[in-house]
């Protein structure tokens, strides 16, 4: 009796090991692709850009919401896990990524070759435009007038990509490192247009009807997508196959329309 | 974690990481120099000066302390338009700092002020000195001995609290290693060579400033040590 429970004993002692082992040991390795740790924490971590209408404001209870917000808490939920919003400005969406601070970034990244570098893009799920703005008093019509001009522009976004390279010589370029200050230089007069997307320059001009904001000419349009870290393959296929699925079933169109007043265009595969 | 440094960007960009540490410098050195030839003066007529210009200069201390810096720069800079004065980034920055270390010395400078005996001036109208000599060589220059390593302390806090600027968009080299960073992704490198960069400017700033204490208050004066 005592070797038939003492051979019990041990077996299970040894199953119990090694069960608990293999994860363990998976973790040690670095087998458990990110996918995999969302899915056993059922929690994943998504980017929340809260001054930037309308893919990210906070509403009137100060809680977030938006386009990108939303499709961030849809993607959760298709997923089957918690959804942990980590608050970032806009230069530090891919840092918080590449750091590891958060799982996927959902913040109206738009594709760039230059972001392709350290990062990897989804297949593209919405599209913006960008443009320059400024109140009826600045003359500007196309990029060459912006000469002499004080334009702001906020760091690491597709204006701060784009509008240096479209402006002449002699303009003189204003960097700050979110949009809510980008867009207080602009209604303070502290510069004469600003650069931002083209649902903001319109969000900035509906609610400061005073200020008499004008969009002045579109500098570029570009899609934008999630953006995962390049070695998490599987969630990024995971992801792909969820725009490929939610731009068919008009979930994507609805909570696109649904921010920005417009329908969504169609969308191209990455 | 697999991150792969390459601290080579951050050399072929050091001319412009040196331009923003070059401004850094000279927000710093021209807000100390302003802020506390103001000190001096505000410490003064805190002192001596008339009822409501006490009470008025009070205010201005309690509100600069008792905020924090970066708002003081967001009135100058995105307030002050409203009411038709507009400043430029990099003046509205010196003109922050200046205003801020100017409420800080000033206290700094009513402490050492305080700790001046009765008795030596006293002494002093005893002797015939008149109300200016008596603060100038009584009151001021020994309270400076005393507030010295204090006010020292404020300027490197000076010096590495004008890294707010950036937020109104003045070049300092925080700004500089913002824009470097949202780039090129290289955020660690740059951040790091930032750190090592405004370390090595206060630790020359505070070996000056203990090179200056030695040489402008000799041991035989310095009294009790």
């Amino acid at each position: 009796m005592d070797r038939r429970n003492l051979l019990t004993a041990g077996g299970l002692a040894g199953f119990v090991s090694a069960a608990s082992a293999a994860p363990a040991a998976a973790q040690a390795t670095g087998t458990l692709s990110t996918l995999d740790r969302i899915q056993r924490e059922k929690k994943v971590r998504i980017t929340a850009e809260v001054d930037s209408p309308p893919f990210g404001i906070l509403d009137t209870n100060g809680n977030p919401d938006g386009s990108e917000i939303a499709t961030a808490r849809q993607l959760a939920k298709d997923l089957g896990v918690d959804l942990e919003f980590v608050q970032v400005n806009a230069t530090q969406r891919i840092p918080a990524l590449l750091a590891g601070r958060t799982d996927i970034a959902i913040s109206s990244l738009s594709i760039t070759v230059d972001r392709a570098k350290v990062a990897a893009f989804c297949a593209p799920h919405g599209a913006l435009s960008i443009v320059v703005c400024g109140p009826k008093s600045t003359a500007i019509s196309k990029a060459a007038d912006m000469a002499g001009k004080r334009i702001a522009l906020t760091r690491a976004t597709l204006e701060e990509a784009t509008v240096p390279k479209a402006a002449p010589p002699g303009t003189q370029l204003v960097y700050f490192d979110d949009i809510g200050p980008t867009i207080q230089a602009l209604l303070s007069g502290q510069v004469d247009a600003a650069g931002m997307s083209a649902f903001a320059a319109r969000s900035v001009a509906d609610r400061n009807a005073a200020a008499g904001i004008e969009v002045k000419f579109t500098v570029t349009t570009a899609y934008y997508a999630a953006v995962v870290r390049q070695a998490d393959e599987s969630l990024r296929q995971w992801i792909n196959t969820w725009v490929f699925v939610n731009s068919r079933n008009g979930v994507l169109a609805g909570i696109y329309e649904k921010y920005t007043g417009v329908p969504l265009p169609p969308l191209p595969t990455l | 974690m697999d991150y792969v440094f390459q601290f080579g960007v951050v050399w072929d960009h050091c001319d412009e990481l040196l331009d923003g540490a070059w401004l850094t410098l000279r927000l710093s050195v021209g807000g100390f120099l302003i802020g506390l030839t103001l000190a001096g003066l505000i410490a003064y007529l805190r002192e001596v000066g008339p009822r409501p210009v006490r009470f008025g200069l009070g205010t201005y201390i309690e509100f600069i302390r008792n905020t924090p810096l970066l708002v003081q720069l967001f009135v100058l800079y995105f307030s002050l338009p409203m009411l038709g004065i507009r400043l430029d980034a990099d003046i509205a920055a010196l003109v922050g700092l200046t205003l801020n270390f100017a409420a800080y010395g000033a206290e700094i400078l009513r402490g050492g002020m305080l700790s001046i005996p009765y008795g030596h001036i006293e002494a002093a109208r005893a002797l015939g000195l008149s109300r200016w000599r008596t603060f100038r060589h009584v009151i001021l220059l020994p309270s400076l001995r005393v507030a010295f390593p204090a006010l020292s302390s404020q300027f490197v806090l000076l010096m590495l609290g004008s890294s707010v600027v950036s937020a109104i968009s003045a070049t300092d080299l925080t700004a500089v290693t913002n824009t470097l960073q949202s780039t090129t992704f290289r955020a660690f490198e740059f951040y790091f060579a930032a750190t090592g960069i405004y370390l090595s400017m206060a630790l020359a700033a505070r070996l000056l400033l203990a090179l200056a204490y030695v040489r402008l208050f000799p041991a035989a004066g310095r009294g009790a040590q």
